[in-house]
């Protein structure tokens, strides 16, 4: 099966000639995206991180457990350990725990950042159109306000956001996170990393999908094949 | 052991010998093409439908209901790929059931001795669209949620009979009993059509022409059946595996949330070919008549349609129905659009176009025709 994944793979890789081997920055894209995308773990781990660094302190993630992590290629130590580390209301967090929520309530949430609660981050690359992307956008799209726009108190300037003024402050800086595999944690490369991570988040099964789908079709293809064969040669057999 | 040369099962079990009889009758037409197979398809289709629904339904809760299908996506066993089935799988159904609905049209099917096969394809269609949109509304999602507290509004709006009727429905104002209630009649409609399945074949079977020299169910349209049946399950599978949202609104995979209106309340994409006139209306009463007037129009259709009986389509006909197509297309991709004065102006002209063709181009093309 990996192999014949592998194949269409090549295919793909073939039919669209890349311009950059190695950079997923310029222009952004990511492995996931497309027909035949996938995930590419080593930046969904990096995403994790960024995401448990920065993105929750402020925001819940409420329908994912600290045991779904073996999605992205954390060993079964790897998600004990690091559960461990979470100091959850019952005491250090176990596998089956839902990711710490930082407030105990939406109302305790609200007060905290003048009625605009932190959206819950499970489904959020799944609920926004083009989500991957509009992550990144939104991760990287601060700027300074225009000069004619009033800004909102407590609000940011944001060319990503609908109505372009943001309640979130510019989450991400440079070297906010030490990757474990070397690459250098530029803003833009969180933002890229953890835009992975949360599509992850919103829809676990895109790996299992595309991999059932490619046995599923290419039997069919065959079936269907056999099957119109079969029709004909019965019917010939009518005078 | 048995005097009879019958088989053992069959003297004990005689409907057995009737469905072999069934089987084998050389009383069909031959050479129906392969799309006379969709009322077939849907059929298979909707069987599909109810057991993924079953299995959902083991682990769907309604007072909870948008957590409750987080946790079939991802905790249960394969559970995201029962609901992408459902999910897809209506997609499906509504592909072949305007299919369906195109071809009644272009052929004219719905004509002498057709008719009450074309209402029974009707009250599928309408019943489909009340099952289908009651599943979108289970979903829960931000947009579920606001297209059935507006639906719910629209409803008490109303007086009168209608009004009467959908506050019945719903069981009377948004609130923690709407979703189980919803649940329960989507689960029992979707049994309940199976009986109109059942009248709609009987008909089919009546409306065909008899045939002097036919051939038998088995094995020649079960081969064809089985060959379509495959080529559906092909188109399905690239779609629940390769796009398995196709046609929905992103914004429903949130959360709903009950003081914040999404920027785009959009229905399932099945329901805008009917729902679209009602886009140009801003009451409930008019959207309530467009629709009502629509679906009158389609039962209406054996009555004013004047052509000859028997006679084959002409081109006038088909150049028509293609128009008629497109206009409808058009319909729904200017009711998905903002509003805005443009849109209004040619919603008002593909709405009045729509009413035009069937209650003036059909009657007097059709005559012109039998002449």
């Amino acid at each position: 099966m990996r192999r014949l994944l592998l194949a269409a793979f090549a295919i793909a890789c073939l039919a669209a000639p890349r311009a950059q081997a190695e950079d997923t920055l310029n222009p952004p894209h990511w492995q996931s995206e497309g027909v035949f995308g996938s995930y590419d773990k080593a930046a969904l781990q990096r995403g994790f991180l960024v995401y448990q660094t920065v993105c929750a302190a402020c925001h819940s993630a409420n329908a994912l457990h600290y045991r779904d992590l073996d999605g992205i290629g954390f060993s079964t130590e790897q998600i004990a350990a690091l559960a461990a580390g979470v100091k959850l209301s019952t005491g250090p967090a176990t596998l089956d725990d839902r990711f710490k929520n930082p407030y105990p309530d939406p109302a305790a949430a609200a007060a905290a950042f003048g009625g605009a609660i932190p959206p819950d981050l499970s489904s959020i690359a799944a609920a926004r159109p083009a989500g991957t992307r509009y992550i990144f956008n939104l991760l990287t799209g601060y700027a300074p306000a225009p000069a004619d726009l009033p800004l909102l108190p407590g609000h940011y300037y944001n060319t990503a956001f609908p109505g372009q003024q943001i309640a979130m402050p510019p989450p991400l800086k440079d070297n906010q996170v030490t990757y474990a595999d070397g690459v250098t944690a530029t803003s833009a490369q969180e933002a890229s990393d953890v835009a992975a991570f949360l599509t992850w988040a919103a829809t676990p099964n895109l790996d299992a999908s595309r991999e059932i789908g490619l046995r599923a079709v290419l039997f069919l293809t065959f079936l269907a094949f056999i099957a119109t064969a079969t029709k004909r040669k019965i019917w010939r057999e009518t005078v | 052991m048995s005097s009879l040369s019958k088989p053992w099962l069959h003297i004990r079990l005689p409907v057995l010998e009737s469905f072999r009889a069934y089987l084998h009758a050389p009383v069909l037409p031959r050479e129906k093409p392969y799309l006379a197979s969709v009322p077939v398809l849907i059929a298979g289709a909707l069987v599909f439908q109810l057991l993924s629904g079953l299995v959902l339904s083991l682990f769907y809760n309604p007072a909870d209901a948008f957590n409750s299908i987080q946790f079939i996506d991802r905790s249960v066993n394969y559970g995201w790929l029962i609901h992408a089935f459902h999910e897809t799988g209506t997609t499906m159904i509504f592909g072949a059931v305007y299919l369906g609905l195109f071809r009644a049209l272009w052929l004219r099917s719905y004509n002498a001795p057709g008719e009450i096969v074309w209402l029974l394809t009707l009250a599928k269609f309408l019943l489909l669209l009340l099952i289908g949109y009651l599943g979108y509304v289970l979903a829960d999602g931000a947009v579920s949620y606001w297209s059935l507290a507006n639906a719910i509004a629209s409803a008490f709006s109303l007086s009168g009979p209608p009004g009467g009727i959908g506050v019945w429905f719903f069981g009377g104002p948004d609130g923690a009993g709407t979703l189980p209630r919803l649940a329960v009649f989507h689960a029992v409609l979707a049994v309940a059509i199976i009986g109109i399945l059942l009248l709609h074949h009987a008909a089919r079977r009546g409306a065909e022409p008899p045939v002097a020299r036919g051939v038998s169910l088995h094995p020649y349209y079960t081969s064809q059946i089985f060959a379509a049946f495959v080529i559906y399950a092909l188109i399905f599978a690239v779609l629940v595996f390769f796009a398995p949202h196709l046609g929905e609104n992103p914004l429903n995979r949130g959360p709903a949330n009950p003081l914040v209106l999404p920027s785009a309340v959009t229905p399932p994409w099945y329901l805008l070919p009917l729902s679209n006139t009602g886009h140009v209306f801003s009451s409930a009463w008019g959207a309530f008549f467009a629709v009502a007037a629509r679906i009158a129009l389609l039962a209406a259709l054996p009555w004013l349609d004047r052509s000859a009986p028997g006679k084959p389509p002409g081109f006038r006909h088909k150049f028509l129905i293609l128009l008629l197509a497109l206009d409808v297309v058009l319909l729904c991709v200017w009711a998905m659009q903002p509003p805005s004065l443009i849109g209004g102006i040619l919603l008002a002209v593909f709405t009045a176009y729509y009413f035009f063709h069937f209650i003036v181009l059909l009657p007097i093309t059709t005559a012109l025709e039998a002449r």
